[in-house]
């Protein structure tokens, strides 16, 4: 595949914070390319979740483009953006944020009514993905009859639905105590490896790194790509 | 089309996880929607009622009753009478054909053990038996017509049916204060089942029995002569019925009410319209007041699930998406609280039209049609739909990532 799948150009995010201005990202350029397993990490209040939302197409920068598949978003409308996002990145969040009212299955199928898909279909892939990540006996229970790391494959299974380029985890194990987070990063290096899905993780967590193939980090709302420019960052004004 | 069964599924699901507060929220629009049900389809049998025994009255008929014609209502139940005198003033109105007095009232009659209150009507067997066979389709189904001036009385088709638990029939006697009166025939339906509920009496064993004065009656029925206008003979009989009254007993503000059967239906309906209206329009205060609940519901609804719809918009749920999955939790709780208000209000409708039936003084059947239903459940899907627009919109305007944000 040619081309990366998000490219961030020059990315600013200033929040107005009252009278005062916050600016979570500052310059930010990254790309992300198919088939690679990339980790952000930084401190708390780093920026790394603001720079997710901007690989996610969740939000629109302030400042700088934002390009999914090589389109420039800011020129899609909101539900043209829905659309794509829906269909080319999956996300995975820390909190799980299934549906507590939709069984597992209809959870997982979820995406792909958005995208429009069959219903025979999206109720076989569906199933296959909850196999996948060994909720083979899970699949008609509601999300309170699940344990914690159950309900995070749930998400994983979903964010797979579409069979998205792109799956973007935001501190995927933050919940789970640290089996349950090693199970759940093997799942999605599985997805990885055997699928050649892009995967981008959001932690700050250093032992989810080691699966990961690059590391951006993040401080103050600018990439450091070594150390020289993160002592340039931290004395930056 | 698949996707929206997902999204009643949805919808459904979320009414169900907060179920108390949903059939909260649904009682509101019941009460409004039971009101109008059950109060139009009670109004909406009156009228049927009242036509009914209009059409039965005929439509070149003019019925005179003393007393304002803009006070119908306590005309017919009030005391005043016709005296002989303003009788014979109409029977010599030019352009009158023939004049059917009758006096009515209610009164307690006694059959083997069993007492009621029903409507007694006293009718001159001689002059006025034509007029009821000819011009207003009486007829017996059983037994003769009474001989005037002996204690024999008819009965209408609903004595055979209901009135008492043992049926009426030919050759018992009735009593009434007292006095034993033989029945000697039974009518065949009169179209209303509050005529066919009565007594009828020679008007002189009437007066008799109760104390009325011998001569006078309640209502004169005129049939005029073929070709003439109903209207022009009316204003004639109002005349000279005036004329008689101030020189006879001197009454300068003597009133009579000289109305035709039209300008009757036309009265009738028009009150019953009015009182339709003043129905429709606390009922809609009602809905109105269960719409805003449904608001309500809708506002804390979205409050809670931010976070739910910042996750369905992430994953790729456009604007409309949203909309449409809380306007059908809106939509549902305004059509099942108007199925609920339906059926409410029809056993409420159909209680007091057994009630009203069980007591033979006014009978009438409520009437339920299908467009009265299906206009409740539109009205209650609408209401219900616009109630749940506003906090749809905005929870559909949420941005994906703000939604998330939020609450965390």
């Amino acid at each position: 595949m040619s081309g990366p799948i998000i490219k961030l150009e020059n990315i600013w995010k200033v929040y107005q914070l009252g009278k005062v201005e916050l600016s979570a990202l500052r310059g930010v350029d990254l790309e992300i390319t198919p088939g690679g397993f990339v980790s952000i990490m930084g401190p708390s209040g780093s920026g790394k979740s603001t720079l997710l939302n901007m690989i996610g197409a969740l939000d629109f920068p302030t400042k700088g483009k934002v390009y999914l598949k090589g389109k420039d978003i800011s020129l899609f409308s909101e539900d043209e953006l829905s659309q794509l996002r829906g269909k080319t990145i999956g996300f995975v969040f820390q909190e799980f944020n299934i549906l507590p009212n939709l069984t597992a299955l209809e959870n997982v199928m979820l995406p792909m009514v958005f995208q429009g898909v069959l219903s025979e279909e999206r109720k076989k892939r569906a199933k296959k993905l909850l196999i996948s990540v060994g909720l083979e006996d899970r699949i008609f229970h509601q999300p309170d009859e699940l344990s914690v790391g159950e309900r995070q494959r749930v998400a994983i299974a979903r964010a797979f639905a579409n069979d998205p380029e792109l799956v973007i985890a935001d501190e995927p194990t933050g919940n789970l105590d640290s089996l349950t987070g090693k199970k759940i990063m093997e799942i999605l290096t599985d997805f990885h490896k055997k699928e050649g899905k892009t995967i981008v993780v959001v932690t700050h967590d250093s032992h989810i790194a080691d699966y990961s193939e690059q590391i951006v980090n993040i401080k103050d709302g600018q990439i450091i790509i070594n150390d020289k420019q993160a002592a340039e960052v931290l004395w930056a004004k | 089309m698949g996707e929206i069964k997902e999204y009643f599924k949805i919808a459904l699901r979320n009414l169900k996880t907060r179920s108390l507060r949903s059939w909260l929220t649904i009682l509101g629009i019941v009460i409004g929607i039971f009101l109008i049900i059950s109060l139009l389809s009670l109004s909406e049998g009156i009228k049927e009622a009242i036509n009914q025994q209009l059409e039965t009255m005929g439509g070149d008929m003019i019925m005179v009753m003393p007393g304002s014609e803009e006070n119908l209502m306590g005309m017919m139940m009030g005391g005043e009478v016709l005296e002989r005198e303003d009788i014979m003033a109409i029977e010599k109105t030019k352009g009158v054909e023939d004049v059917l007095i009758m006096s009515y009232r209610g009164i307690v009659a006694r059959y083997k053990e069993e007492a009621k209150m029903v409507f007694l009507t006293g009718l001159p067997w001689d002059q006025g038996l034509e007029i009821l066979e000819k011009f207003q389709g009486w007829s017996l189904s059983e037994g003769r017509w009474p001989v005037p001036g002996k204690r024999e009385i008819i009965v209408g088709k609903q004595w055979v049916i209901d009135i008492f638990k043992e049926k009426v029939r030919v050759d018992e006697e009735i009593v009434m204060k007292g006095i034993k009166f033989k029945v000697v025939g039974i009518l065949n339906s009169l179209g209303n089942k509050s005529d066919d509920s009565n007594i009828y009496l020679d008007i002189g064993l009437y007066q008799d029995l109760t104390g009325e004065k011998r001569g006078s009656a309640r209502v004169a029925m005129v049939k005029i002569e073929e070709g003439l206008s109903a209207d022009k003979v009316a204003e004639d009989l109002k005349e000279s019925l005036q004329k008689t009254r101030k020189r006879r007993f001197g009454e300068d503000t003597a009133d009579f009410a000289v109305v035709t059967s039209e300008k009757i239906m036309g009265i009738t309906n028009n009150v019953l319209g009015i009182i339709q209206s003043a129905i429709m329009f606390f009922a809609s205060i009602a809905i109105l007041v269960g719409g805003i609940g449904i608001t309500n519901t809708m506002f804390t609804s979205i409050r809670e699930r931010t976070r739910e719809i910042g996750v369905m918009k992430a994953i790729g749920a456009k604007n409309s998406t949203v909309l449409t999955i809380f306007l059908i939790e809106a939509g549902i709780i305004g059509l099942v609280g108007g199925a609920g208000g339906i059926i409410l209000g029809i056993i409420c409708a159909k209680i007091i039209e057994l009630y009203s039936q069980a007591n033979p003084l006014f009978y009438f059947s409520v009437s339920v049609s299908p467009g009265l239903i299906l206009f409740g459940l539109a009205f209650s899907l609408l209401v219900g739909c616009l109630s749940g627009f506003f906090p749809a919109r905005q929870a559909a305007k949420l941005k994906p990532v703000e939604a998330l944000r939020r609450y965390e």
